[in-house]
């Protein structure tokens, strides 16, 4: 009886919040400078998760129970990613769509240009359907952004349970598969942004859902699902690039296979023609500069493959920040690491019981067939993981593949529900086991000096202050309507949003080197003005290159507190030119201001 | 639509939230409104277009009316963007209503006949007075965790600074506006001196902010011989009354060519 009512919805809420409480209050005292125990953060996920995951575990919880279970993980999930940065967007990505969001409530259209990622406007769903909410409600791309991506998120939630009870024919089985699926290394913070593929992904799953709940519908009712999966179709394709192509994949594939294994059913032929027709009359009506956006990066990934492979260049070193980021940050502990391997380890297992399983019970699916051969490439994929320029590729694609990797978990997690006399411990064991997963997933996912967040705000006497990046960006905000920059890559981000200035980073133009180098080389200034920059950001903060760690104050003895050589600054006032801005790592320069 | 209750509710529905979220000021009011109109009833409507008399369990019915009024939103943008009045506030408050009562037109022809009162609700469980209040306590501990979030709090370790700044104040540039921002964690005195061209003597001022304050002054700038007086802003803490802190300058009316 008091097992039973310790099981309850109701408790199991409680401790969600708790457990949001823990993770919300170590992230305030990391926000304070203070140390942070960060165990305690951990601990909070966990008392989120596992009173979730056990419950889940056991037979008696009803189908609906079992939704109200998931729904409240993503839930109680998706706020640990909204305590880590409210009030503001802080991944770097977010600053970029935030930027598109703002430029349409602007200018009342779509496609307006974006310095930093200048594919983002092209595909503009996220950003569009963010303005509705911006308009309607007189709310800031923040606040319209994650009540978005929680509505998507929620639905992700809902679609992939429904997806997963409808192929495996069991409630139990879905509400463990989407259990597993919270373990994907991009799901608590990456794939929780306010970022395109966060819409994309979602809609995706409800576009797979409604495929499989055709494929169970009488001929008479198959019509119906036909609408979410084109409009779904449809809307994907306007929204993120990766998706689109993903789901064209899957159609085509399905085709096939509903082909050569002659399946009784009405070939998708159909859905395949208009997700890949979609997809490629977009990219090249509309979104041409995704070609020179991703083609080299894939490129890169296969040449460093390559690279590796042969021994040609050096494995990258796993937990390790990428050699690109100057700024020397705190490495992954032993223990976290071993977690996150075992967490490997442990999907390893799941999934070799699941494939025997599935393969003996459901090989007829084509869905479920491409569902396994997923969770076999998600452990290929790993392995670009030590590739230097190819893990973001193996990373950003574990966010697909994870979806048939956590499908064929179901049965081995059914596996080791059924294999022995005691239930009670072997749902413990599960339940551990899908612990280890989530939080193996988000060590993974996310480097683990900035798990916890940095203060990019914080109060004083009463007041508020701001960090430099922040402050100039707001001050530009208000002072400077729509001007051109040049600057470090985090400083250019908050230039964007809520800076809403033209802000151009990186090496495409190569403003890295202006602005990182401390000589000033005779090309620099005539690419400053051919592409029209008069005003450049000087910053001698190591990390200011940084998308991820250069927004924040600087906490001397922590983080921020590496600098460039004084040229940086000072190439710029040698010209002479004037000087707008000074707080003493970062000094504002316009070229056009001049003796 | 007549005798087809909920396909009428969600069609005044969504025009009453349109004209609310619209016309309303107030943003809560504003959001309350929008949030089915944007994210619920276009999905409503054309599910139930799509489905007509066929049975769909409600949170099936649930989750898809979410994830079709996500994809109504996606395309509604694009669909907007084509004509010359674009995206705004009006445009969507008259197409989202506008997709919802033609998908509640179209259900409604499809529909066999006006949907009876169903005989057979599946039945929802009453909750009890104990996990009414654990349900409660929870939402107050996870609003509480939001507000934490959002509170930005002291960060004694964090580095503070204070930054001096300076623009033209107008078009015709004769005038300089010069800030002093103060983002210490305590109250500083600085002293502030403008230099303009070859004038010796400087204009000083005593600037004393509290953190997160933020001062200005307007300076007029009389044009030098050669047409262009060179402006410099100077700051010194207080305390080192020697030591310059912060400068910034200006050559004003600035070139607007690059060197």
């Amino acid at each position: 009886m008091v097992a039973a009512r310790l099981e309850s919805l109701p408790v199991i809420a409680l401790l969600a919040a708790f457990g949001l409480f823990l993770c919300s209050l170590t992230n305030a005292l990391s926000r304070a400078t203070l140390s942070a125990p960060v165990l305690i953060y951990w601990l909070g996920l966990l008392i989120i998760a596992l009173p979730i995951f056990f419950r889940l575990s056991s037979t008696r919880p009803s189908y609906r129970e079992r939704l109200g279970l998931i729904l409240l993980l993503g839930l109680a999930l998706y706020c640990v990613k909204l305590v880590h940065d409210s009030p503001l967007y802080t991944f770097p990505d977010e600053f970029v769509h935030a930027f598109n969001a703002e430029n349409i409530e602007r200018y009342d259209h779509l496609y307006h240009f974006n310095p930093a990622i200048p594919t983002t406007p092209y595909y503009p769903g996220l950003e569009g359907a963010t303005s509705a909410l911006m308009m309607l409600t007189g709310m800031s791309s923040y606040g319209a952004g994650i009540l978005l991506v929680g509505a998507a998120r929620l639905t992700f939630m809902a679609a992939l349970f429904f997806l997963f009870a409808r192929l495996s024919g069991s409630a139990r089985g879905a509400g463990l598969g989407v259990a597993i699926y919270t373990g994907t290394s991009n799901f608590l913070f990456w794939g929780a942004q306010f970022s395109y593929e966060s819409l994309s992904l979602p809609l995706m799953v409800v576009v797979l859902m409604s495929f499989v709940e055709r494929e169970a519908s009488p001929p008479a009712g198959r019509k119906a699902w036909a609408v979410p999966i084109v409009l779904g179709i449809l809307a994907i394709a306007i929204t993120h690039h990766l998706t689109s192509y993903a789901l064209a994949a899957i159609f085509i594939a399905l085709a096939v296979l509903y082909r050569v294994m002659k399946i009784e059913k009405p070939n998708p032929w159909p859905f395949a023609l208009l997700a890949t027709g979609v997809a490629v009359g977009w990219l090249l009506i509309a979104a041409r500069s995704t070609v020179g956006y991703l083609f080299p990066v894939l490129e890169e990934a296969v040449e460093a493959i390559i690279k590796t492979a042969s021994g040609e260049s050096a494995p990258r070193t796993l937990f390790h920040q990428a050699s690109t980021t100057a700024e020397t940050v705190a490495s992954t502990p032993l223990a976290a690491r071993a977690v996150a391997l075992l967490a490997v380890a442990v999907l390893g297992v799941l999934t070799l019981i699941g494939l025997r399983q599935v393969w003996r019970r459901e090989r007829g699916k084509p869905l479920v067939l491409l569902f396994c051969a997923a969770a076999v490439v998600f452990f290929a994929a790993l392995t670009l993981r030590f590739a230097p320029a190819a893990w973001e590729t193996g990373n950003r694609a574990a966010g697909f593949l994870f979806i048939g990797l956590a499908f064929v978990g179901i049965y081995g997690a059914a596996e080791v529900l059924t294999g022995g006399p005691n239930l009670l411990r072997r749902r413990l064991l599960l339940t551990g086991a899908l612990g280890v997963i989530l939080v193996g997933g988000a060590i993974s996912g996310w480097p683990w000096d900035i798990q916890l967040q940095r203060p990019m705000r914080a109060t004083a006497e009463g007041r508020e202050i701001e960090s430099e990046p922040l402050a100039l960006a707001e001050w530009a905000g208000d002072r400077l309507d729509g001007s051109r920059f040049a600057a470090p890559g985090s400083d250019s981000r908050a230039l964007l949003e809520p800076g809403g200035q033209i802000a151009l980073a990186g090496q495409g133009p190569d403003i890295e080197h202006i602005v990182d180098e401390p000589q000033l080389a005779p090309w620099q200034l005539p690419l400053l003005e051919r592409h029209h920059l008069p005003f450049v950001v000087a910053d001698r903060r190591l990390n200011s290159e940084d998308n991820l760690r250069g927004q924040y104050f600087t906490v001397p003895g922590q983080y921020g507190d590496d600098y460039r050589e004084k040229g940086v600054v000072h190439k710029f006032s040698r010209i002479p030119v004037g000087r707008v801005w000074h707080s003493g790592r970062l000094v504002l320069f316009n070229l056009r201001d001049r003796p | 639509m007549r005798g087809h209750r909920d396909l009428e509710w969600v069609s005044v529905a969504a025009v009453a939230c349109a004209v609310i979220a619209a016309l309303v000021p107030l943003e809560l009011i504003r959001l309350v409104a929008a949030l089915p109109l944007t994210l619920f009833l276009p999905g409503y409507a054309l599910v139930a277009a799509a489905f007509a008399s066929r049975e769909l369990a409600p949170p099936k019915r649930l989750t898809l009316s979410v994830g079709t009024s996500l994809m109504v939103l996606v395309l509604g943008a694009f669909v907007l963007n084509v004509f010359p009045f674009g995206l705004t506030t009006a445009s969507w408050a008259v197409l989202l209503p506008m997709v919802v009562i033609a998908a509640c037109r179209a259900a409604a022809i499809r529909r066999d006949r006006p949907a009876r009162r169903r005989s057979r609700r599946s039945p929802l469980p009453r909750p009890q007075p104990g996990s009414i209040a654990l349900v409660s306590i929870a939402l107050l501990i996870g609003a509480g965790a939001l507000a934490l979030a959002q509170k930005p709090l002291p960060a004694e370790d964090a580095e503070g600074y204070a930054a001096l700044w300076m623009l033209p104040a107008d078009a015709e540039e004769e005038t300089a506006v010069v800030g002093v921002i103060n983002n210490e964690h305590d109250p500083a005195s600085y002293r502030l001196k403008v230099r303009l061209g070859e004038d010796k003597r400087a204009r000083t001022y005593r600037v004393e902010l509290d953190p997160g304050e933020e001062r200005t002054y307007e300076i007029g700038v009389a044009r030098g011989a050669s047409g262009r007086t060179h402006v410099v802003a100077s700051l010194y803490r207080e305390e080192q009354p020697t030591h310059l802190y912060r400068r910034v300058t200006s050559w004003l009316p600035r070139q607007k060519t690059f060197p």
